[in-house]
């Protein structure tokens, strides 16, 4: 369920499921991909930066960059503190292709189309990953503090999706 | 962390109304900021007093005043840090970083 919420919204298309879609993620899985969906939208904040000139998209994307790091630090040490090690998996590398594939398609864009087609990314990939956090993956984690990270890490997710609600809308797309 | 005189004078200059001093000048009303908010969100206080502000959430914030004479500078997770308000006012602040988050400070003689 969890494979199936996050890749069908975020990537649109851009994959197919592998046949195991289903299969439960365990605490580890949950861990690498929660910290891969954060690295993957610095990654869009760094290319926004690069390419637009807008004061609003450009102050999005800086937040972006620092809470997600922020975040990310966080469950660094999380991971340190345990001594565990995140495992990579499926939905991580569809995850990471999907990325890839979308930071393909802005960078053919500049101006407005960029700053509408970045915006309209950032609100859809919040909407589902927080959803798929709030959902799947801390109804199914079973270690208290990686939840508590979790728990903690969607309120900012949250404000995110307000954020770039009210980005989209400002921005009169289309 | 503990803001300078020299340093809010740094960060964008020094009101007559607010200053930072070492936190044995005075006792700290703490504001809490936790899930994006302030809390409380208005306080209290009479001149001579600081507030000190404290974040918990894991995404970096700010306190800055709406007029920028006074700003605590970016706190992460965990960090404090304090202002002196000398002189009766309102002050209306805002986290530089996510500024729906909104709050005010009363100082009363």
């Amino acid at each position: 369920m969890t494979f199936r919420l996050l890749s069908a919204a975020v990537l649109a298309g851009a994959m197919v499921l592998p046949a195991h879609a289903a299969e439960p993620m365990n605490d580890l899985e949950i861990a690498h991909t929660a910290y891969t969906a954060g690295q993957l939208d610095i990654r869009y904040a760094h290319l926004a930066l690069a390419v637009s000139e807008n004061a609003d998209v450009r102050s999005f994307a800086e937040t972006m960059i620092r809470d997600h790091s922020a975040v990310n630090s966080a469950a660094v040490d999380l991971i340190t503190e345990l001594n565990v090690t995140p495992q990579d998996n499926d939905l991580s590398r569809a995850l990471v292709q999907g990325a890839a594939d979308k930071r393909a398609e802005l960078m053919g864009l500049s101006g407005s189309a960029f700053d509408c087609a970045y915006a309209q990314n950032e609100l859809g990939y919040h909407q589902v990953v927080n959803k798929t956090v709030e959902e799947s993956f801390i109804p199914a984690v079973t270690v208290a503090p990686l939840k508590e990270l979790l728990t903690d890490a969607l309120a900012t997710f949250k404000v995110h999706e307000g954020h770039a609600e009210q980005m989209v809308s400002n921005l009169q797309c289309s | 962390m503990q803001l300078t005189r020299r340093q809010l004078i740094a960060a964008g200059g020094l009101a007559a109304a607010a200053a930072a001093l070492p936190a044995a000048a005075s006792p700290a009303v703490r504001v809490r900021i936790r899930k994006f908010a302030f809390d409380p969100d208005t306080v209290s206080i009479k001149a001579g007093e600081r507030i000190e502000w404290v974040n918990e959430d894991f995404a970096p914030h700010t306190a800055t005043e709406d007029d920028y004479s006074w700003d605590t500078g970016e706190l992460g997770k965990g960090s404090t840090a304090s202002v002196l308000f000398e002189t009766p006012g309102t002050h209306s602040y805002y986290c530089a970083y996510h500024p729906h988050m909104k709050a005010r400070i009363v100082v009363t003689a």
